[in-house]
């Protein structure tokens, strides 16, 4: 077991490395001169010289990855003499755009994603897989089709759409919350939950839909398998038959695609974030892609593959407890 | 002999699309205590659909006609309540595939516990107890060990074994065996026959042994229903109706047995 998990996690810091080289070459080597875009217009080929230097961007691009890296692992130092910058480790850098240290926006930004992500989870498991347990038991019935024609228009609807429906019902015409601000809990509780309230709505309507139709078939699926004519067989209760023989089998399926979903969701929801104008890792990603600030990208790319694949780790790690024929040797 | 089980002019209907067909016709049979019957049929005969009816378990939408009794006691009819009492505590059922029949996520001690439990108030010490003295008693090795084991780490042997174990944990009265040596290889077939045939004369519980291998039958069953197209085409002692079958789909089944001494064409 130990030996399996140390296996995944060096699998795991290797694809890392992958998805620095990539990412850096994307974004140092093919996109415009960062130094141009920082000197503005007044510049001169001097200055230009001066600040490539000082982002090391002067050096050969192994080197300069190498910086990256090491920075990442160890800090590093940036400019030299009087305007020397220590960047202590984990150093992913400092902003372009705002000069701050990447890996403190980070720090800064990631409760926000975290509530959002953990309120809208809690959301559409819960509606999610009531919904979709409601419809397999009721088969075919007037609830089944109304849920499921639901969930199909539901998982349809684009994020954004409903974001600013939402907003625009709720805040500005009906005006029972107010716009949404990334206040902390310890703050002011019941603002805290107003402002994430829209977003936990908007990023669960989707997932709920697709959960329940999942649930759904995975239930259905269950219930068909011979072990359940087994289990009546027995004379158990229907309770029972159904809270032990149809529901672990039918709800393991979901806890994979739950760790993905919701592992992809801690690396920012980068639409109901914008829109909502919260900020969290989502924002934080699309404000640096529309500013070409290279050192947040990068930050921001390594980040939500880091939770991917750790989440990816975790489901795998979770599966062994969840369902006995898995078994790590 | 006192009849155990008696089926009279049993008929199960289903609703399709093209307006209802039965699936099985005016079947009647009865089986005495410590006695084994054989439905033997092709498939889609009716055959595990009898069955079925007798424990309750038809897939809904169907409905039935006729009478089943057991111990003297009408079975068609009665809520689904009082049926789960008779499943299991009365009349137990095992399946052809051991493999998918068992609950992938639990071990077997805990399948056969909670069948256990669900007829008798006990602690589960003592329904752990019993589990273990099941499994000794269908030949399982090292039973305490091998209760904490999954489905998946048998043999189909051994699956088939303890899915007998938990239909007889309760020693029903009846029990009804659906094709059960169909999935396993010939010389476990044999074994597991001879377990079933071993345990029914300790036991004195009545047997419905439903197949459509007929050598499997002439060696356990006393009477045989031949079954056709949910139809009753010859019903009697066993050593009779092989001896001089008197309908023709009954000698076609038998002629229908490969046999060593045949001619191999290529």
């Amino acid at each position: 077991m130990a030996r399996y998990v140390a296996g995944r996690l060096a699998g795991l810091v290797f694809l890392l490395l992958l998805v620095c080289v990539f990412t850096y070459l994307i974004f140092f080597k093919l996109s415009p001169d960062p130094a141009l875009m920082i000197c503005g217009k007044t510049c001169t080929p001097d200055r230009v010289a001066q600040i490539r230097a000082s982002l090391g961007l002067d050096k050969p691009f192994l080197t300069q990855l190498w910086d990256y890296l090491s920075g990442l692992v160890a800090g590093r130092d940036y400019g030299s003499g009087p305007n020397l910058v220590h960047c202590p480790a984990p150093c992913l850098g400092y902003s372009f755009q705002s000069s701050q240290s990447v890996t403190q926006m980070i720090v800064d930004r990631l409760p926000v994603s975290a509530t959002v992500a953990v309120g809208a989870a809690v959301l559409w498991l819960i509606v999610g897989i009531a919904a979709g347990l409601l419809s397999a038991v009721k088969e075919g019935s007037w609830w089944d089709r109304t849920a499921m024609g639901l969930a199909l228009g539901g998982a349809s609807i684009p994020n954004y759409v409903l974001a600013l429906t939402l907003q625009y019902v709720l805040v500005v015409k009906l005006q029972i919350l107010p716009f949404p601000s990334a206040v902390p809990f310890s703050e002011d509780p019941l603002l805290w939950f107003q402002s994430y309230l829209m977003p936990w709505l908007v990023l669960a309507t989707g997932y709920a839909c697709l959960y329940a139709r999942l649930t759904r078939a995975n239930v259905i699926d269950t219930l068909a398998q011979n072990f359940m004519r087994t289990a009546r067989s027995k004379g158990l209760s229907p309770a029972l038959t159904m809270r032990r023989h149809a529901l672990r089998p039918a709800l393991t399926p979901i806890v994979t695609i739950f760790g993905m979903d919701f592992a992809a969701l801690l690396g920012g929801a980068l639409i109901t974030e914008t829109v909502f104008g919260l900020n969290g890792i989502g924002k934080m990603a699309a404000d640096s892609i529309a500013k070409n600030d290279q050192p947040v990208i990068m930050a921001v790319t390594l980040l939500a593959a880091f939770f991917v694949m750790a989440g990816n780790v975790v489901v795998d790690l979770l599966y062994t407890g969840l369902d006995p024929r898995v078994r790590v040797s | 002999m006192s009849e155990l089980l008696v089926v009279e002019d049993l008929t199960v209907t289903f609703p399709t699309t093209r307006g209802p067909v039965d699936v099985v016709k005016d079947v009647s049979f009865t089986v005495g205590r410590n006695e084994t019957v054989g439905i033997v049929g092709e498939s889609g005969s009716g055959k595990s659909m009898t069955s079925l009816a007798v424990m309750g378990l038809l897939p809904p939408g169907a409905t039935t006609r006729g009478s089943i009794r057991l111990d003297g006691v009408e079975l068609l009819g009665r809520p689904d309540r009082e049926m789960r009492r008779v499943r299991g505590e009365q009349a137990s059922m095992i399946f052809q595939d051991p493999l998918s029949s068992l609950n992938p996520y639990y071990t077997v001690g805990l399948q056969i516990e909670e069948m256990y439990r669900a007829h008798r108030r006990c602690s589960r010490k003592e329904a752990r107890r019993v589990v273990v003295e099941a499994l000794t008693q269908v030949g399982i090795p090292e039973p305490e060990r091998r209760a904490g084991y999954y489905p998946h780490q048998f043999s189909g042997g051994q699956r088939q074994r303890v899915m007998i174990a938990m239909a007889l944990v309760c020693s029903p009265a009846l029990l009804i065996a659906d094709e059960p040596t169909t999935a396993l290889d010939v010389t476990v077939q044999a074994q597991i026959l001879g377990l079933l045939a071993g345990l029914q004369r300790e036991t004195g519980t009545g047997m419905v042994f439903v197949t459509h291998d007929l050598a499997v039958i002439s060696s356990i069953a006393t009477r045989v229903l031949v079954m056709c197209r949910g139809e009753q085409v010859e019903y009697g002692d066993a050593e009779q109706v092989f001896a001089a079958p008197r309908h023709d789909y009954t000698r076609m089944l038998l002629e229908s047995i490969p046999r060593i001494d045949d001619e191999v064409v290529l």
